[in-house]
């Protein structure tokens, strides 16, 4: 450091002399010094003459001493100077406040009395707090050379925990031991804190502050002088207390408001509540307590009656359900969140009340529907036949069966929209709730057997009121609505069948626009995806085709010249087979039938179709055309000659309509072109000359001579039915206000189902999921070569849910079926199967 | 650390006084490098109400070097690398002692 040589000065030790070496005199300058403090003279002492004294004592090696005499002071001075303060403050009034229940004593004058003591005790703690932070600092040469080696607390701590032993820990002498159970202050504190928070509880304003210094009092103190972190009297004596009494106050009050009121004002009192009580841990005691006496207030409160609450008739869960009662929905589901991450409280009930709610739309649906098919019935009793009876009725009863399958469509919508308000504006777009309310509604639609059919009918309805004047967005709604629905069906297989056939209808008899079925077509698309729509698009293409083929076989007849064709105006619906529904294709009837049959058409139309069918075979070879009659439509323009003797009205003058019918209506028509005057054809004879089916026949002469707006022929008798022995006659006195009439056509109209066609379908769709069923064992099978039979369930199961859910008994008995064709074999003594190849 | 308990004794510096009558104003932040300082100005004690603290046993030698130490403390409290204050050799028992007493010892 320094390459002077120099001599180190000796420390010179005034500090050690004789006046200053003995411990006594420095002790009493302490002591004195402690006084002062105490009593808050400090402002004449000197900090260094203290410090340096507190120094000497400790360098006489006599820091233990001096550590148990400061103790010892301040055992004295609270023994001597807080302590008969204290006690004076501890009135036996308050000491009934804290121990006798119920208090005897005024709320004012236990709030007055409770007060004036957590006051004397704040009071005494601060001065002390201060003081000791005063010792703590003259003493500091004590702590670190003399506590620091020892296992001893420091100072600060030592003095400030004597406040906990010698204050709060008093047991007051003879004013405890008086009692059958003798007390500590401490006792009496908690007592007059709690006192003091159910007085606020009950709407009395108190000293927040002083309770909250009280507190952070107790936070500052500690069970032992070593300070462990979750031993402070606040968590060790206090806090249990609080929650216990707080657990009480709430069981009491949730049982005053089960007694005296509602769910909704304990919804909005229990939240009410927990605000409070955080506000309360904020402001009044401590912030460690908010989740502990959250958790009380929402087990005692909320939790142990929540049920008989939910229960409640007239304001329980069922009632906010029913009367969109939003804010008590929205409170239940915030205070449920908080409690249960499950949330099955809230989502059960839900649950149950979407299943009772959707029940109760198709039980609403049964009793409108019986109304309306009784009549209907009556009629069909007399006749004995059904498949005879009065079309007009028929039609009434179907439209009105067709308007109830859209009501349920309607009211389900209403109850999802219903639901989704309450999801997104209510449950915070929980993804559990919306899940749950998705099966619940997933499963009561399934447990509606003809939900598919209704969802397809509901589309109909609304694509064809498109062109009704419906707006494209009104449309569009609605079709996204039914889109959801869709995605709620499980049998997608059943709900393809009836679109398909509802479809066919509508593109054969231009009722819908052909943008809005492939806009709706391609929403199915992505929401079930390719296969699910190939048929509907197989069925749009079919359409364009045809359109075209039509236009280019006008264009070859006209550059033909050919005068005799001209007069029939031919359009073409050239149709795939496997694309359109078997109904429309006229297979339905050959099955039945057994036999191949097809209509006899009249010459004149037989000529176009021997025509066309040349023109469609020269470019494509090989294929084969089958006319269906009852899917087709013609446009047949009349002539009603005027009716002799009549001189004036409508009927003396000639009269020429264009009618619209079915082209059997047509075939029908034509017959009676070549009959003279009066005579009559009988439904055999029609029947044997066009060999139109039965059923369908039966329809046609029914919107031909039945409905008033197109009876061109006159039925004999004037029955509403028709029956094998009517005969048929021109109604040469036919009068129309319009030109053009429109024959009702039974079968453009999409329509529910009766019971028996229900079966048949169901029976189709059947048959149509064993070979589906399967495919699939035989594609996995190929894939895996052998599986048990469990494996295997669950892997068709898996494969096909996007179509269907298929029975156990169903996979089984193709297993079987597919056994006997050697397609599989069993692996011996193992319930397992093997792929043959 | 608020050491402006009294108005009196909140001014930017103090005054250090030795044995001998030898009196250091200092800026007071740079003494709360030492405890004993620090404790002396933040109570209700006389030192902290005049802002003046004598020190009967240091003579003023020391507490130049003493009071040296703290405006050397205040200067580099926040640098690296500095190099160490000159200490004479024949002052070093006794600065010691007085490091000691200033509660100097645990600091850095």
């Amino acid at each position: 450091m320094s390459s002077r040589p120099s001599r180190i000065r000796p420390v010179r030790r005034p500090i050690i002399n004789k006046e200053t070496s003995e411990f006594e005199p420095c002790w009493q300058t302490i002591r004195d010094a402690l006084v002062d403090i105490h009593k808050q003279n400090a402002g004449r002492l000197s900090f260094e003459h203290l410090y340096r004294t507190s120094y000497k004592i400790v360098l006489l090696r006599k820091g233990d001493l001096l550590y148990e005499r400061v103790k010892e002071f301040e055992e004295e001075w609270f023994r001597d100077h807080i302590m008969p303060r204290i006690a004076d403050l501890i009135s036996p009034n308050l000491v009934n406040v804290a121990f006798v229940q119920p208090p005897t004593a005024s709320a004012h004058e236990r709030r007055h009395m409770g007060e004036s003591f957590l006051r004397g005790i704040r009071d005494a703690w601060q001065d002390h707090n201060t003081s000791m932070n005063m010792v703590a600092d003259i003493l500091m040469y004590l702590d670190r050379a003399y506590t620091s080696s020892t296992k001893n607390a420091s100072i600060y701590t030592a003095t400030l925990g004597l406040f906990r032993d010698h204050i709060l820990k008093n047991s007051l002498g003879t004013a405890s031991t008086d009692r059958e159970h003798p007390f500590l202050v401490f006792d009496i504190l908690n007592a007059v804190m709690l006192d003091l928070i159910n007085l606020e509880r009950d709407g009395h304003v108190i000293d927040r502050n002083l309770l909250r210094t009280i507190s952070s009092m107790l936070e500052d103190l500690y069970e032992t002088d070593e300070e462990i972190e979750h031993q402070k009297l606040y968590l060790t004596v206090f806090e249990p207390r609080y929650i216990e009494n707080s657990s009480v106050f709430y069981r009491n009050e949730c049982e005053k408001f089960l007694r005296d009121s509602d769910a909704s004002s304990w919804l909005r009192h229990t939240r009410r509540r927990l605000m409070e009580e955080q506000d309360r841990c904020e402001t009044t005691i401590s912030i460690l307590t908010s989740d502990k006496i959250a958790r009380v207030v929402q087990t005692d409160l909320f939790l142990s009656r929540m049920d008989e609450f939910l229960a409640m008739e007239g304001s329980g869960l069922r009632s906010m359900i029913d009367n969109d009662r939003l804010e008590d929905l929205t409170i239940l589901y915030q205070l449920i969140s908080q409690v249960d991450r499950t949330k099955t409280p809230l989502m059960v009930p839900l649950q149950s009340r979407v299943m009772e709610l959707g029940l109760e739309i198709e039980q609403t649906l049964k009793n409108t529907d019986f109304s309306v098919p009784a009549t209907g019935a009556g009629a069909e009793g007399e006749d004995g036949d059904a498949a005879e009876k009065g079309k007009s009725q028929t039609l009434t009863a179907a439209a009105q069966q067709t308007a109830a399958a859209i009501k349920w469509v309607d009211d389900v919508l209403q109850l999802k929209d219903k639901f989704d308000n309450f999801w997104a504006n209510c449950f915070d777009k929980d993804i559990m709730i919306q899940s749950a309310i998705t099966k619940s509604f997933s499963d009561f639609i399934n447990m509606f057997p003809r939900s598919s059919e209704f969802v397809s009918l509901f589309i109909d309805d609304n694509l064809k009121r498109g062109i009704r004047g419906k707006t494209e967005a009104e449309v569009d709604v609605v079709l996204d609505k039914a889109i959801v629905l869709l995605r709620y069906l499980t049998d997608r297989d059943l709900f393809e069948r009836y679109y398909q056939k509802h479809l066919a209808r509508r593109l054969l008899h231009g009722k819908s626009e052909i943008h809005t079925e492939k806009e709706m077509v391609l929403r199915m698309k992505s929401e079930m995806g390719k296969i699910f729509t190939s048929k509907f698009e197989g069925m749009f293409k079919d359409m364009e085709l045809s359109k075209d083929l039509t236009d280019k076989y006008r264009d070859h007849i006209s550059s033909l010249g050919d005068v005799d064709t001209k007069k029939i105006d031919l359009n073409i619906s050239l149709l795939t087979t496997n694309n359109w529904p078997p109904e429309v294709m006229g297979r339905n009837v050959n099955q039945e039938e057994g036999t191949k049959l097809e209509c006899t058409y009249p010459s004149g139309i037989k000529r176009l179709q021997e025509s066309f069918f040349k023109y469609y075979l020269k470019d494509r070879s090989g294929r084969v055309i089958t006319w269906v009659g009852s899917a087709g439509s013609a446009d047949i323009k009349c002539v009603f000659p005027k009716v002799p003797g009549k001189e004036s009205g409508p009927l003396s003058k000639e009269r020429r309509y264009e009618l619209h019918v079915s082209t059997y209506g047509m075939i029908v028509l034509l017959l009676f072109n070549d009959l003279g005057d009066g005579e009559t054809l009988s439904f055999e004879e029609i029947q044997a000359q066009t060999n139109i089916p039965h059923v369908d026949l039966t329809r046609t002469l029914a919107s031909l001579s039945i409905a008033p707006k197109a009876r061109v022929l006159l039925k004999n008798p004037t029955t509403k039915n028709i029956k094998p022995t009517d005969t048929f006659s021109f109604n040469s006195q036919f009068v129309s206000r319009t030109i053009k009439i429109k024959a009702p056509i039974i079968s453009s109209l999409s329509k529910v189902e009766g019971d028996d066609e229900r079966k048949e379908t169901e029976k189709k769709n059947d048959q149509t999921r064993a070979h589906v069923v399967d495919a699939a064992i035989v594609r996995i099978m190929k894939q895996r070569k052998q599986l048990s039979h469990t494996q295997l369930t669950t892997e068709v199961i898996t494969q096909l849910a996007g179509r269907f859910k298929p029975d156990v008994s169903l996979i089984k008995k193709r297993i079987e079926d597919l056994l006997v064709r050697e397609y599989l074999e069993r692996v011996e003594g193992e319930s397992a199967y093997k792929y043959l190849a | 650390m608020d050491t402006n308990g009294d108005s009196a004794a909140s001014g930017k510096y103090i005054t250090l006084v030795s044995r001998d009558g030898w009196e250091f104003v200092v800026l007071r932040e740079a003494t709360m490098i030492s405890p004993t300082i620090k404790g002396m100005l933040r109570g209700q004690f006389a030192e902290a109400k005049t802002g003046r603290c004598t020190f009967p046993e240091i003579s003023g030698v020391i507490l130049e070097k003493v009071v040296e130490y703290f405006q050397f403390w205040y200067k580099n409290q926040d640098k690296e690398d500095v190099s160490d204050m000159d200490i004479p050799v024949e002052l070093c028992l006794e600065l010691l002692v007085a490091a000691d007493y200033f509660g100097l010892d645990k600091q850095y």
